[in-house]
């Protein structure tokens, strides 16, 4: 596939570098330093404007499949995206950080048609929506929801007081409804089975309907952790905090927000109707303290630099802080985060680059998420209609896969050995990176 | 401030306001009171010449600055009020409680110097109706309204008179903001004439409560106020016009156009609905000896609940009467008034409102010191400039009002009769307690006190700041140059 990138920061580099691989790939950019950092992939660099139709025309928009403008300036991405469509590229993606462009109304919808693009990424928005749904998750350092809220996937830590660890897979009491599909250890994912053992600091993943997966969550921890959040703390009010705090800000949980900048407080106080707003630092422990910011169920932490977020956090630690969730910009130190105690480490565009090079390299199948920083991915498979009913476990399924769910007409089932499948049922698959062409060409052929 | 600017407005004003008197000159004609029709002939002709010679001869005006904006609006007040003052002194007032009952009525106040009702004529009561029926919406809105070429200077002299904080335009052009106001103002004014009429009201008395009504004014030709006519249909009529003078005209004026939800997400008509409603209750409960069945109940204390809060200040009953606990409730409603943008005086709801939450605020900050915590309204920031705006209003008041009850108490009124005098006065409502009662007359009170209760009245009008800034030196320096 013919590939251009319009824009050479982060997102561009790290969209280059996974698509450079299989796909040829231009990079537009008007600034020569950035062609440098690009010496080390295997792409064209142009040097030009996104917007123009000659820089346009250097890059083979004529003839290219698909355009992602990922630039800093949304004006610029959604320009050169119609530029480019009038030019003759087949598709387009635009990477956007305002409401302006991105809002869920009609009118934002006729924007995108007008300026001929296909789809609009707002990382920060999709950072929000994610921390949303974690902060909703009791004890969860990861959590998804799919067939529209009818099957739900919620990531935890062991801590070694955890119920479920000591006894074989088979022998725990888990709800019914909800399947442990996965466990992460050392690195490495692993389907478990029914002799598996689970340890202390494994991650697993667990599947299935949303009022059982609730039930897993004081099994996997005794204490507050494992209750829902009523104090929320959240550091910096800019696009994904602002964003989170208005998606959080219904009344039910008692949120805070801490923002530097006093206009920008300003702002979000104007606009949250419930939430407390504090002017001051983050990493101001006095100011923490004064607010018993310790008693928060959870701390987000999601200011634009890395190493103060980490501070913050770390102080919200010491204070007592339950959970702590913190944005990460440079995905290189998303591990390290980890390794020094943050609950969930996240990163809007890590996040957002991994969604998009899965679905560029994936085909047909549907992707749903992408886990653990594309080590697993969640497809859905729909049967084929020729394929004869068998038990799952008749079927010979490919390594490193699992169904986690079967969606039949309207009926959801989370399934056990002796379910069926049959044709037309719409499945969800776990399945790890190496995993997911065999899952797919499993299906296809049978 | 220019000199020839302030002449030449006000004095166009006087000149267009000198057409008014053609009103009461018919009535009187109509009744054949000949001495009062001389009397409203002559006050229209002096007027019409002293407007005729100060507006004589200048060029026309190009933009008027902010300070002879307020200027003019609180010298053409002044200036229209001695005009309309005229026809009292004919009637044989002096000249004070001439004064007094004309800015009582320009300010729809509703305060009465008359203790001899039958000494006047049927064209002064029109006369004294129609005065407040002008002051209701405002006179310069209406000239605002009427003259066009104002042009650009209406836009300064409409926000200086009128009555809230909040300036909001329902047209781009003030011309047609203030225009649709009046339109609704005057349909309201005749659709309550018709329904008093059916109530078996006389036309001449009918049209002069119309015209107070909805001005939130409070003069009747009857000397017991509405009391004096035992009408009960006739009461509900009032309370229920009364209620519609106390809201946002700009609400009425959107509900016309099929805009009826913008009532629903006013949060300043939802506290009006909810301050009348618990006052009608209270005093439900502090009357429950005095007044027999539950009807007469609710009629009698919804009536005098909106006559205070809008400020109209009509009595159905004399509550000077009545007990203490419930007088207590009226004293306490003298000091909220009606919505911003109605007829209404006092320091209006959405002012009491904004101070409510901002003193919220202030002990909310002291639980969390560097809490950013903004004054909303309807789900919008009030910008600092305003909210410090009104609680300079409401200490300007308070000091006025003050003042006020110290110059009234020290010329020998008792201290009740000083305090709700004063508020009365300088919150438009009329009548107060005790020697300033709904059936008593401001005629008894010192004249020093009446002049001072005169001014009180201008300044309560015009919001205080408007005058108060033309007094304050840097309004003069431009013009020592």
């Amino acid at each position: 596939m013919r590939i251009i990138i319009i824009g050479g920061g982060e997102i561009g580099f790290a969209l280059a570098s996974q698509l450079a691989r299989d796909h040829s790939v231009s990079i537009i950019d008007s600034v020569v330093a950035v062609g440098e950092r690009f010496d080390a992939v295997d792409v064209a660099f142009v040097r030009g404007s996104g917007t123009s139709a000659e820089a346009l025309g250097r890059a083979g928009v004529a003839t290219t499949d698909l355009l992602i403008a990922c630039t800093g300036l949304d004006e610029i991405n959604m320009v050169a995206c119609a530029v480019a469509r009038r030019l003759g590229a087949a598709r387009t993606i635009c990477f956007v950080s305002r409401e302006d462009f991105a809002g869920s109304d009609s009118s934002a919808e006729a924007v995108q048609t007008h300026f001929g693009i296909e789809r609009i990424i707002w990382p920060e928005a999709q950072l929000a929506e994610e921390i949303e749904r974690i902060i909703r998750s009791p004890g969860a350092i990861d959590a998804e929801t799919f067939a529209e809220g009818r099957i739900q996937l919620l990531e935890f830590r062991l801590p070694a007081s955890s119920r479920l660890i000591g006894s074989p897979l088979a022998a725990l009491r888990l709800p019914p409804g909800a399947l442990i599909v996965a466990v992460k250890r050392s690195d490495t994912i692993e389907i478990p089975r029914g002799d598996t053992h689970l340890l202390a600091d494994d991650k697993i993943f667990v599947m299935g309907v949303p009022i059982a997966v609730a039930e897993i969550a004081p099994q996997v921890h005794a204490g507050r952790e494992g209750r829902a959040a009523q104090l929320v703390t959240i550091i910096g009010g800019g696009d994904v905090g602002y964003r989170l705090a208005q998606r959080l800000d219904t009344g039910g949980i008692d949120l805070r927000v801490i923002e530097r900048d006093r206009t920008r407080g300003e702002l979000l106080a104007s606009s949250l109707r419930h939430a407390l707003v504090l002017h001051g630092d983050g990493t101001d422990l006095e100011l923490l303290e004064s607010e018993a910011i310790g008693r928060s169920d959870v701390l987000v932490s999601v200011i634009d630099n890395d190493e103060r977020n980490l501070l913050a956090s770390l102080l919200g630690r010491q204070l007592g802080v339950a959970r702590l969730i913190t944005r990460v910009s440079r995905p290189a130190n998303l591990r390290l985060f980890e390794r020094v105690g943050i609950d969930v480490a996240l990163s809007a565009r890590g996040a957002a680059v991994n969604a998009l090079v899965h679905e560029i390299q994936g085909g047909r199948a549907r992707l749903l998420a992408v886990l653990e920083e594309g080590q697993a991915t969640i497809v859905e498979i729909t049967v084929p209609a020729g394929f004869s009913p068998r038990a799952l476990m008749d079927m010979k399924a490919p390594a490193h896969s699992i169904v986690g769910a079967i969606l039949r007409g309207t009926e959801v089932i989370v399934p056990r050995g002796a379910d069926q499948i049959r044709a037309q049922d719409r499945l969800l698959v776990f399945a790890a990176a190496d995993a997911v062409a065999r899952v797919r060409n499993y299906f296809g052929s049978a | 401030m220019r000199l020839s600017v302030l002449a030449q407005t006000t004095g166009t004003f006087l000149l267009y306001f000198s057409g008014a008197f053609a009103a009461p000159l018919g009535v009187a004609v109509l009744y054949r009171e000949w001495t009062d029709a001389l009397g409203f002939l002559g006050a229209g002709l002096l007027s019409a010449a002293v407007g005729w010679l100060c507006a004589r001869g200048r060029s026309p005006v190009n933009g008027v600055t902010r300070v002879e904006g307020l200027a003019i609006v609180s010298a053409a007040w002044v200036l229209i009020a001695a005009s309309a003052a005229l026809p009292y002194l004919v009637s044989g007032l002096g000249p004070i409680d001439a004064m007094f009952e004309s800015m009582s009525g320009l300010t729809t106040t509703g305060a009465t110097v008359i203790r001899d009702f039958t000494a006047h004529g049927h064209g002064l009561f029109f006369w004294r109706s129609l005065t407040q029926w002008f002051g209701g919406m405002g006179v310069i809105a209406l000239f605002v309204a009427v003259l066009p070429k104002l042009g650009i200077a209406g836009r300064q002299l409409f926000f200086a008179e009128a009555p809230g904080p909040v300036d909001e335009k329902l047209t781009p052009q003030i011309r047609k903001t203030a225009g649709a106001l009046w339109a609704v103002y005057a349909g309201l004014t005749v659709l309550q004439f018709v329904a008093l009429l059916a109530t078996g009201m006389p036309v001449f008395d009918s049209a002069c409560h119309a015209l107070t009504t909805l001005a939130a004014g409070g003069f009747s030709p009857h000397p017991s106020s509405v009391a004096g006519y035992q009408n009960p249909a006739a009461e509900w009529v009032i309370t229920a016009f009364m209620f519609v003078a106390g809201a946002n005209f700009a609400l009425h004026y959107r509900a016309l156009r099929g805009e009826w939800r913008a009532f629903l997400h006013d949060e300043e008509f939802r506290a009006y609905v909810a301050i009348v409603g618990v006052s009608v209750l209270l005093l439900m409960v502090f009357l429950r000896a005095d007044l027999v069945g539950p009807v007469e109940r609710v009629r009698v204390s919804a009536f005098q609940v909106l006559s205070i809060l809008t400020t109209t200040g009509f009595a159905s009953a004399d509550f000077q009467l009545w007990n203490e606990q419930a007088k207590m409730v009226l004293l306490a409603l003298m000091f909220i008034g009606g919505c911003a943008g109605s007829a209404a005086g006092g320091p209006k709801i959405v002012r009491q409102l904004l101070i409510a939450r901002y003193t919220l605020n202030e002990v909310r900050r002291t639980l969390h010191p560097r809490a950013v915590l903004p004054v909303k309204l309807g789900g919008r920031v009030v910008p600092e400039e305003i909210m410090r705006g009104v609680l300079v209003f409401f200490l300007f008041y308070l000091l006025v009002f003050a003042v006020s009850t110290l110059v009234v108490s020290a010329l020998g009124a008792d201290l009740l009769t000083a305090i709700t005098a004063s508020i009365a006065c300088l919150g438009n409502i009329g009548p107060g307690f005790n020697a300033v009662g709904p059936m008593a007359s401001f005629a008894d009170l010192h004249p020093v006190s009446r002049v001072v209760l005169t001014a009180a009245m201008w300044v309560g009008r015009l919001e205080i700041l408007t005058v108060l800034a033309v007094l304050h030196p840097d309004a003069w320096r431009v013009l020592r140059r």
